[in-house]
């Protein structure tokens, strides 16, 4: 797994590079926790190359989900695979989490 | 052994004979100078013989005796040749110079005495040799080689010839010795350089050796002053001594004490070095053996601290052991605490390094303040792969008191200790990871007790069930609960995460279960209340997905509610298609609050006989092959569609042996749950 960050305004992409498995999920859940996330005002998360998603990792995103929200942040995932879109979908995240295809329609979702 | 006993007795016998005979012989046929008749020459044959077999008796009587000491200490030897062979020579002293000085009085008897005296000195005199040559015997192979064991045998060998062939008293064999004696001689000094047994000798032991080789030394030249005397004032006697036999192993009883008393004289000086150098030695094998002994860290630190006092000579040292904050001294030798903690402030910052730390001139540094009586200074710490868990202070009052030998053997007793302390706590660390695997097994029995044996069988369909941990417990779990006379409640579900805390919730999960639906709760008000109940035992990180169906007999439908699970498969006998309810449904424990209610559905279905249910884990579908491609729904529902007709266990066991199949040779990497409900063809009539 290899997390990459990319800082444009306050916005912030983060691209997720492998498998979000138990021991990756811990680096994930290091870099959304860190304090100067606080400070965009939103993340977007880059899943093009995210091959596979476990519970661990899709727990992560949901433990984080209540924290960005009240702090008026939006969380946005773009450029998902089918099979990790369809893991989201099974789970019942698509209706929770704003999930898109691009990366431009990523920035005008948040511009909302 | 008897034999050896019967041996020594006859040998005793014949010795004591023989010596008798000599005693006898001399007195009754006293040999005359210059008389040479054929009686004569006959006598001095036989008291030659008889001295022979003397000698070859007492020789053999010593060869079993010495052999008997085996197990005696170097200095054991030396006092058992002392006390039972050394002594007679100055008994024998002592009766020489008396009968010199008194024999005056006895005249008249002169002969007499004379010649059995002589017979004494002659028989103790063997006697003595014979004690000797065999001890020197067992100190000389002290530390042994084969080549060294078969010098000497061919050595003893040698001399038994001699002494043999010396009983002809042939005058050619003189010829034959003149060039053998000179060789056997060069051999005897070869011989009398195997003195390895003086460096073992310990320290305090030294000086009692040197007496005592001095002493027998003394012994075997008072024999050798006796004799000289005696031939010289009387060179009557028909003598045995001039026998090549006795003159070599003389040689060697004297010569093998003098060169063991001068290699222990000039050994003295260095013997320490010796010493110290042999008690290092022993020092490592005890700290190694400290692991084996399963001793705890306390001895090991204790161990450590006396071997390297000892080795470096110190004058004051202490070890101190650092722990998370703190630090704790747990061995001292000559020095108070306050002088520790004042040396510990002076060297903070090179100890703080965590390298080696050596001040061989105290006096020219900031210590001297301290008026304090160290000249030199050694710190080292201690440490394993992961961390500085301790450091050594040793101190000398002289100065360039740690040079590079002591420090180097203080390093090695460091590196030793550093293993042995790594190697207890792996040992430690194993004992506790027996325990943790001890405490799964419990566990995972615990949880198969959780897991429902038997299924409810019942006229209108048939269960069939499979379900596999990837670890010793896992965080699937399926249940069945009876609500009333045709209306069953099945529950599936997962928790996020694997192991012990995935194994917490789903025991959880059965409880609320249980609880919840024995008021008979409707799918989706079971699923509100699951998830306000798993909201305050649910780590913010953890979620469960799960689906309750409730199937109604009566109603000849399903009930049922997805929260988050994975999508039920369905295969319709009416329509012979096989689908997956697509139906939306939060997992539990993702929203912890009422909007949770907005998020999940009931949703309901009219089964027909012959109507077959799958529900599984993603374990089933997420089973990955070599390639790790994914099982997937597709190839289940392809399972299904050629599997219907079956009954529900062949579909089950037909299912989960082309996931076998699929996942050949890879691990299971979650834990798999299968469940196949068959609505029976002949459904039998309700009566309710």
């Amino acid at each position: 797994m290899k997390i990459t960050q990319e800082i444009k305004d306050k916005t912030i992409t983060i691209s997720l590079n492998g498998e979000l498995d138990a021991s990756s999920s811990v680096l994930l859940d290091e870099e959304l926790s860190k304090p100067e996330i606080m400070l965009f005002n939103k993340v977007l998360v880059d899943c093009e190359h995210l091959n596979y998603i476990s519970s661990a990792g899709l727990g992560v995103f949901i433990s984080h989900l209540q924290r960005f929200e009240d702090a008026q942040i939006k969380l946005i995932f773009f450029n998902m695979q089918e099979k990790v879109k369809n893991v989201f979908e099974i789970l019942g995240l698509d209706l929770l989490m704003t999930i898109v295809s691009t990366y431009d329609e990523a920035m005008t979702v948040s511009n909302e | 052994m008897p034999d050896q006993i019967k041996l020594k007795k006859y040998l005793i016998f014949i010795a004591v004979l023989s010596w008798g005979l000599l005693v006898g012989s001399s007195l009754l046929y006293p040999v005359k100078i210059g008389q040479s008749t054929a009686a004569t020459s006959l006598t001095e044959t036989f008291s030659y013989a008889i001295k022979a077999v003397f000698v070859l008796a007492v020789f053999m009587l010593q060869r079993i005796r010495v052999n008997s000491y085996k197990g005696l200490d170097l200095l054991g030897y030396l006092w058992k040749l002392f006390f039972r062979g050394g002594i007679t020579a100055y008994v024998c002293a002592v009766l020489h110079f008396g009968y010199q000085w008194a024999h005056h009085y006895f005249t008249g008897y002169e002969f007499y005495l004379s010649t059995t005296l002589y017979a004494l000195n002659f028989g103790f005199f063997v006697f003595f040799i014979a004690k000797a040559f065999y001890i020197w015997h067992e100190l000389l192979l002290y530390q042994k080689t084969k080549a060294l064991v078969f010098e000497w045998r061919l050595f003893e060998g040698a001399l038994f010839v001699i002494l043999l062939l010396s009983l002809f008293q042939l005058d050619f064999l003189d010829f034959i010795f003149i060039p053998l004696q000179p060789l056997l001689a060069i051999f005897v000094v070869f011989l009398s350089f195997h003195l390895k047994w003086v460096a073992y000798v310990p320290g305090a032991k030294k000086w009692r050796v040197i007496l005592l080789l001095l002493v027998i030394l003394a012994s075997t030249l008072i024999f050798i002053k006796i004799f000289v005397d005696l031939h010289l004032n009387t060179p009557v006697y028909n003598t045995f001594l001039d026998n090549p036999f006795i003159r070599l192993i003389t040689l060697f009883v004297v010569l093998y004490p003098a060169f063991s008393l001068l290699v222990a004289i000039f050994s003295l000086p260095t013997a320490s070095v010796f010493e110290q150098k042999r008690a290092d030695l022993l020092n490592f094998q005890r700290l190694t053996q400290l692991i084996q002994q399963g001793e705890d860290q306390a001895q090991v630190f204790k161990t450590f601290f006396e071997s390297a006092v000892n080795a470096s000579d110190t004058d004051a040292g202490w070890l101190e052991l650092l722990h998370e904050e703190e630090v704790e001294i747990v061995e001292t030798f000559n020095i108070a605490e306050n002088s520790i903690a004042q040396i510990r402030q002076e060297v903070q910052s090179p100890v703080a390094s965590n390298l080696d730390y050596v001040n061989n001139n105290l006096d020219n540094s900031q210590f001297k303040r301290l008026r304090l009586p160290y000249k030199s200074l050694f710190v080292t710490p201690l440490r394993t792969a992961q961390r500085t868990f301790g450091v050594l202070y040793l101190l000398k009052d002289v100065e360039q008191g740690f040079d590079r030998e002591t420090i180097n053997v203080i390093r090695t007793f460091v590196s030793q200790t550093n293993l042995t302390i790594e190697n207890l706590q792996l040992a430690e660390e194993a004992l506790q990871t027996e325990r943790y695997k001890e405490e799964l097994k419990i566990a995972s029995t615990v949880q198969e007790s959780l897991i429902p044996k038997t299924f409810p069988s019942d006229s209108w369909f048939e269960i069939s069930c499979f379900s596999q941990a990837a670890k010793e417990v896992g965080g699937d779990f399926y249940d069945f609960l009876q609500l009333s006379e045709g209306r069953i409640a099945i529950i599936i579900g997962d928790v996020s995460g694997k192991g012990i805390s995935a194994a917490f919730h789903m025991a959880q999960m059965k409880g609320i279960f249980h609880g919840l639906m024995q008021d008979n709760l409707e799918p989706v008000k079971f699923m509100v209340k699951a998830n306000n109940a798993l909201t305050h035992c649910l780590e913010r990180t953890s979620f469960i997905t799960s689906s309750l169906y409730i199937i109604d007999y009566k109603l000849k439908g399903i009930f049922f509610a997805r929260a988050g699970h994975c999508h039920t498969l369905y295969y319709n006998s009416m329509t012979e298609e096989t689908f997956y309810f697509n139906t939306e449904g939060l997992g539990l424990g993702i929203i912890r609050d009422q909007n949770y209610s907005k998020r999940i559905h009931n949703m309901h279905y009219d089964y027909n006989p012959g109507d077959v249910m799958v529900i599984y884990t993603d374990g089933i579908v997420e089973a990955r092959n070599k390639n790790q491609e994914e099982y997937g729904e597709d190839r289940l529902r392809e399972m299904l569609a050629q599997t219907y007709h079956l009954e529900a266990d062949d579909i089950k066991n037909a299912v989960v042996q082309d996931v076998t199949e699929f996942s050949q040779d890879m691990p299971i990497h979650d834990d798999q749950t299968l469940l196949v409900i068959k609505f029976r063809n002949v459904q039998p009539n309700f009566s309710a």
